[in-house]
This record gives structure tokens, C-alpha cells and sequence, in this order.
């Protein structure tokens, strides 16, 4: 079954399971959702691409801030906002490209994850989007007359992750996507073929934080409060993990992976505190740090790849 | 003028613990090409495991001394469990290993130790040291000492003892250095130990002055990283120059435009010497890794 179709079924069965789960889950399949989108533009950057970065937080963040901005301080609509938080983050992204590019593996990854780092001082150092203390009562979508409730959060959220998964399907089984196969298969061979690497790379990373910049966006005016830790680098951490659990390669790799990630979270949370009673806090990160050093070692493809083995043979 | 003494003082003690995490970063890399993100942990593991023996009644030093081991100790383990078993994997994926090894030591040190806040005695008694005007705490001997003694002992190793060569040429040449009975994966386990070694100590002598927490251990990494990609990734005098450098210009835009600004700083200039001159200050050629 195709990208898009398999992508509508899904959508289906997100509107109709929000109907019947309680409000505090409809809450995380939103969550998912918009990790999702983020983590699909980074499988098509890491996975397809083969490169890596460590600071796709910081374009979430662009996204989420951009339309927060106009919606507080200009009143524009957030449909607006979600078009400009993805125009902001592929702007940047953009313009950063030409100095992270032009690096490989672990240079590029230190260079990514410092940028992340530098996007995250400058929303903390910025008073004009409020500085630490972050943006609050951003408005919330509205689409005539209707004020979105956790409901079409959730339902706007998936049919995003529908489109962008039919969208990104296309993409990786068009030249463009085999293009970027070569290129994470040895970037001098991909160029010897006559791909333009350095080119192909730079419109895969903007894509990837056009996606991470919707996810922001839209986010911004689900949670109505953002501040500068909702998007800091353990946030480009969780989208690495992401990525990695459901297979780095794969575009359902990505929503399988948001979810585990965003379901682990608050079960840890709330489990492990009953083992251990000191435990306190982000008691999550242990076995995410384990989860993936497990992932890489044992099953480096991703949960997907063995799903997807299976169904070749 | 003597506020700007002041920062740069202070940011002399910061930086000498900068430099020995870097000085981490540096063997591993050198030994093994692999970026060790989980390097901040160890100054973690150190700092944490010195506070909380002190307060649980141990004399300083004997606890210091433990802690340096239980570090060495968690760089042994952190290898056999998930640099060994994933040796034939290429670059990102040890990127992501080292990164969900930094995750996972921290979540380890939550467990351990909770939230609190720890804090350790200064090692020796005494006032505040006065140096044309500005002041460190005592403890800053301390902190100075031990760089002056690590990149000592780590000088005349590779300098002049047999093992300290073999390693050298291990790094120039794998291939050539194993046909000649090189053992090159007991040097990768034992750059893991001496670097978790160092970084433990350097937390170990840091945490008197700012205290231990579980979560340490991220800032002192990412600090730890731009000193060596400043010095230069293959140079251990690099990571020396570059912890001291970073160190005292955090001090100055944290001193001089704003607190939060110090890490921005040290990030932007990470990115600059990486597009600039990214073999570093004192660094050769960047080795392909």
C-alpha cells in the first residue's frame, strides 16, 4: 500500500479514536503527531541523507516562537503563523547551512548540536519573545467559528503527519530520494554520477526544518506556552531517539518512534517513582540513553526493518 | 579593569577543568576516532561520588580518591557495554551510541543520587589567594595543581615511556602499528579509562567551589567539547590552551553582557573554528573519521 493511502487510513483512525479515549490521551496522540512531523523531516536528513544533526530542537523552536510571536504581538491567525514558522526555520536553517554542510559525521554533529545550543541562548537572551520566561496565552487555531479543541488539535496534528508522510513517500521514491541514497552511500561516488551533494543536502536539511518548523508552530498554540526549555537540546536528543527506534531510514520508523518516545515518557515517569521511591524527575532518560545504545547494537535499523524484512521474505 | 581581572581569574579555575575534560576528548578521539559525548559524565560520576562519600562522613581525600576510581571504573564499563559490541559500526552510529551513553549515565547518577545538590569541603584550609588584586578560593590551588600535574604525567608518557610511544604510533598508523603487535583495542579500552579517569578527577577537584549535582555533567561535556575542537581534536597542549581559553572568555561575556550569554559564546565559537580553521589552534589536519 502507498505512502498516501496508508497515511489516510491512519488519519481515519486517529478521528475516530479521539472520539472514544479520554482527553489526557488525546493529549499524547497529539504529541505524537507533532514529534512525528519533526521526526520525519529528520529521517529524510539522517536516514536518507545519511547525515546527522543534533539540534533539530532549536527548528521546532523556531516554528513554535515565530507563530507565537505574530500571533501575541500582531494578532495574526495561526494558520498564518504555522506557514511563517516553517519559512522561519527553512530561513535559518538556510542560511546555517553553508557553515554546518560543509561538514561530515562528527564535526557536522558538534556543529549541529552547537547551533542548537546558540538558538536556544538567543530565545533565552531575546527579550523581545520574552526572554526565559517564555510566551504565554498564545491564541489557539480557529477555522470558522470552531476554536480548536484537544480534539482537532489531534486531528489537525495527524492530517499534517498524513501529508507530509504522502509528501516525504514521494520524495524518497523519486530521483531526488535515490539521489540521497548515493549520497549517504559515498558523497564522492554520488558526485561522480553528476549529484550536485552539496545541493541535494542543503534542500533536505531545509526540508526537514520545514517540517520541524509546522511541528513548532502548531505546537506553540496547543501547549499556549512555550519557553525556552521546551527546546533545548534533551529535546534533540528524544528526536534523535526517535528516529533511531522506529529506523532511521524508514518514514513509519519516524511516527513509531514519536510514539514510543512519547509513551515511554510519562510511564517511566509515573512507574518507576513505585520501584524506586527516590527516584524523581526525568527518571525517563536512563532508559532512553539505554534504549538507544540497545537500538544500535542489536537492531541497527530500526524496529521497522525487521517489519518490513519480514514482509519481503 | 578589576571586575575584568576578576573573570578572567575565575575563568582560569573553569578552564583548567575545561582542559582536562577536553584533554578526555582528545585521547579517545585520538586512540579510536570516536567523539565521546558522554565524556561530561564522567566529571559527573567524579563529583557526585566524592560529595556524597564526604557527606556521608568520609574524610575529603580518601573520598576524592574513590571517586577518581569509581570514574575510571564507569569508562571501563561504559566501553565493554557499548563501544565493544558496536566496534564495527561507523561514524553517526557511534555519534548516537556516545550520546545515549551521556543520557544514560546521567539517568544512572538521578537514580543514584536524586535531585539534591551536593557539596564537598575544600580539600585544604585557608584564605582566599590574592593575585594583583583579584581573589581565588583555596581550593583553586587545587584545581590548577591537578592540570599541572595530568598534562604533566601525560607529557612524559607519550614522551618518554615505551607504552606511551606504541600508542603514539597506534594513532599514526593503525594498520602498520598492529602488523608490529600493537595491541590497538586494549589501547581503545584504556583511552575510555584514562579519559573517564581525568574527567572524574577534574570533578572531583572542581565540585568544592560550584558543588555536585546530578546533571553536571552536560555543561562540563559541552564545554569540554568546544576546548577540544579549539585546541584542536589530535593535540592534548590544545586542549590545555583551549579550556583555558574558553574558560575565560565564558567569564567575560557571562561578566560583561550577561550570564546567559556564556554559553552562547562558547557555541558560536565553536562553529566558527570548525568553519575557520577546524583542525583547530595547535591541531595538525582533521583526521577523517
Amino acid at each position: 500500500m502507498g505512502y498516501g493511502r496508508f497515511a489516510l487510513v491512519l488519519l481515519g483512525v486517529v478521528c475516530a479514536l479521539v472520539w472514544f479515549v479520554p482527553s489526557y490521551y488525546t493529549g499524547l496522540v497529539t504529541q505524537i503527531g507533532l514529534y512525528a512531523l519533526v521526526a520525519i523531516g529528520l529521517n529524510l536528513f539522517m536516514g536518507y541523507a545519511g547525515q546527522v544533526s543534533l539540534g533539530q530542537a532549536a527548528f521546532f523552536g523556531i516554528g513554535a516562537y515565530t507563530s507565537a510571536t505574530l500571533a501575541v504581538k500582531l494578532g495574526w491567525t495561526p494558520w498564518v503563523g504555522m506557514i511563517a514558522g516553517a519559512f522561519a526555520a527553512a530561513l535559518v536553517a538556510y542560511v546555517l547551512s553553508f557553515v554546518a554542510l560543509r561538514l561530515r559525521e562528527n564535526l557536522l554533529a558538534l556543529a549541529t548540536l552547537a547551533l542548537g545550543i546558540v538558538i536556544n541562548v538567543v530565545f533565552n537572551q531575546w527579550e523581545f519573545i520574552g526572554g526565559s520566561s517564555g510566551i504565554k496565552d498564545i491564541p489557539g487555531f480557529a477555522l470558522a467559528g470552531y476554536t480548536f479543541s484537544p480534539r482537532g488539535y489531534a486531528i489537525l496534528a495527524w492530517a499534517l503527519v498524513a501529508f507530509g508522510i504522502w509528501f516525504a513517500g514521494n520524495l524518497v521514491r523519486s530521483s531526488f530520494g535515490r539521489s540521497l541514497i548515493a549520497i549517504s552511500a559515498g558523497e564522492l561516488g554520488a558526485q561522480a554520477l553528476g549529484i550536485d551533494g552539496e545541493r541535494l543536502k542543503r534542500q533536505t536539511f531545509v526540508l526537514s526544518t520545514v517540517y520541524a518548523g509546522v511541528g513548532g508552530a502548531v505546537y506553540a498554540s496547543y501547549a499556549s506556552y512555550i519557553d525556552p526549555t521546551s527546546f533545548n537540546f534533551l529535546l534533540s536528543v528524544d528526536f534523535v531517539l526517535m528516529s533511531v527506534v522506529g529506523g532511521i531510514r524508514s518514514l513509519w520508523g519516524a511516527v513509531i518512534g514519536a510514539a514510543v518516545v512519547v509513551v515511554l515518557t510519562p510511564l517511566l515517569q509515573s512507574l518507576v517513582p513505585l520501584v524506586m521511591p527516590s527516584a524523581r524527575g526525568d527518571v525517563q532518560t536512563f532508559f532512553f540513553g539505554a534504549l538507544l545504545i540497545a537500538m544500535l547494537i542489536l537492531l541497527p535499523s530500526g524496529i521497522t526493518s525487521r517489519w518490513s524484512a519480514a514482509g519481503r521474505t | 579593569m578589576e571586575a575584568i581581572w576578576q573573570y578572567v581569574l575565575a575563568g582560569v579555575v573553569d578552564g583548567a577543568i575545561f582542559a582536562l575534560v577536553a584533554a578526555g576528548f582528545v585521547l579517545i578521539y585520538q586512540v579510536t576516532g570516536i567523539i565521546n559525548f558522554a565524556q561530561g559524565e564522567f566529571v559527573m560520576i567524579g563529583g557526585m561520588t566524592a560529595a556524597s562519600l564526604a557527606t556521608a562522613g568520609m574524610p575529603v581525600l580518601a573520598a576524592a580518591g574513590i571517586a577518581v576510581v569509581v570514574a575510571a571504573a564507569a569508562g571501563a564499563l561504559a566501553y565493554l557495554v557499548a563501544i565493544r559490541p558496536a566496534r564495527k559500526a561507523t561514524g553517526v552510529t557511534l555519534i548516537f551510541i556516545t550520546l545515549g551513553l551521556d543520557v544514560a549515565i546521567r539517568g544512572l547518577g538521578l537514580f543514584v543520587w536524586g535531585t539534591n545538590p551536593y557539596s564537598l569541603p575544600a580539600f585544604s584550609a585557608g584564605n582566599a589567594i590574592a593575585i594583583f588584586g583579584g581573589v581565588l578560593p583555596p581550593q583553586a590551588a587545587w584545581v590548577l595543581g591537578t592540570d599541572a600535574i595530568v598534562f604533566g604525567a601525560l607529557y612524559l608518557f607519550f614522551r618518554h615511556t615505551f607504552v606511551g610511544m606504541a600508542v603514539r604510533a597506534a594513532v599514526a598508523n593503525p594498520p602498520i602499528a598492529s602488523a608490529f603487535g600493537i595491541p590497538l583495542r586494549r589501547f581503545a579500552f584504556l583511552s575510555f579509562v584514562a579519559a573517564a579517569a581525568i574527567g572524574g578527577l577534574g570533578g572531583v577537584v572542581i565540585t568544592p567551589i560550584p558543588g555536585a549535582q546530578y546533571d553536571m555533567g552536560l555543561t562540563y561535556g559541552l564545554a569540554g567539547f568546544v576546548a577540544a575542537v579549539l585546541g584542536g581534536l589530535d593535540s592534548l597542549p590544545g586542549a590545555l590552551l583551549g579550556g583555558f581559553v574558553l574558560g575565560i572568555l565564558e567569564h567575560l561575556a557571562g561578566g560583561l553582557l550577561s550570564p546567559g550569554w556564556e554559553q552562547g559564546i562558547a557555541f558560536l565559537l565553536l562553529v566558527l573554528v570548525l568553519v575557520v580553521r577546524p583542525q583547530g589552534l595547535l591541531g595538525r589536519a582533521v583526521r577523517r573519521a
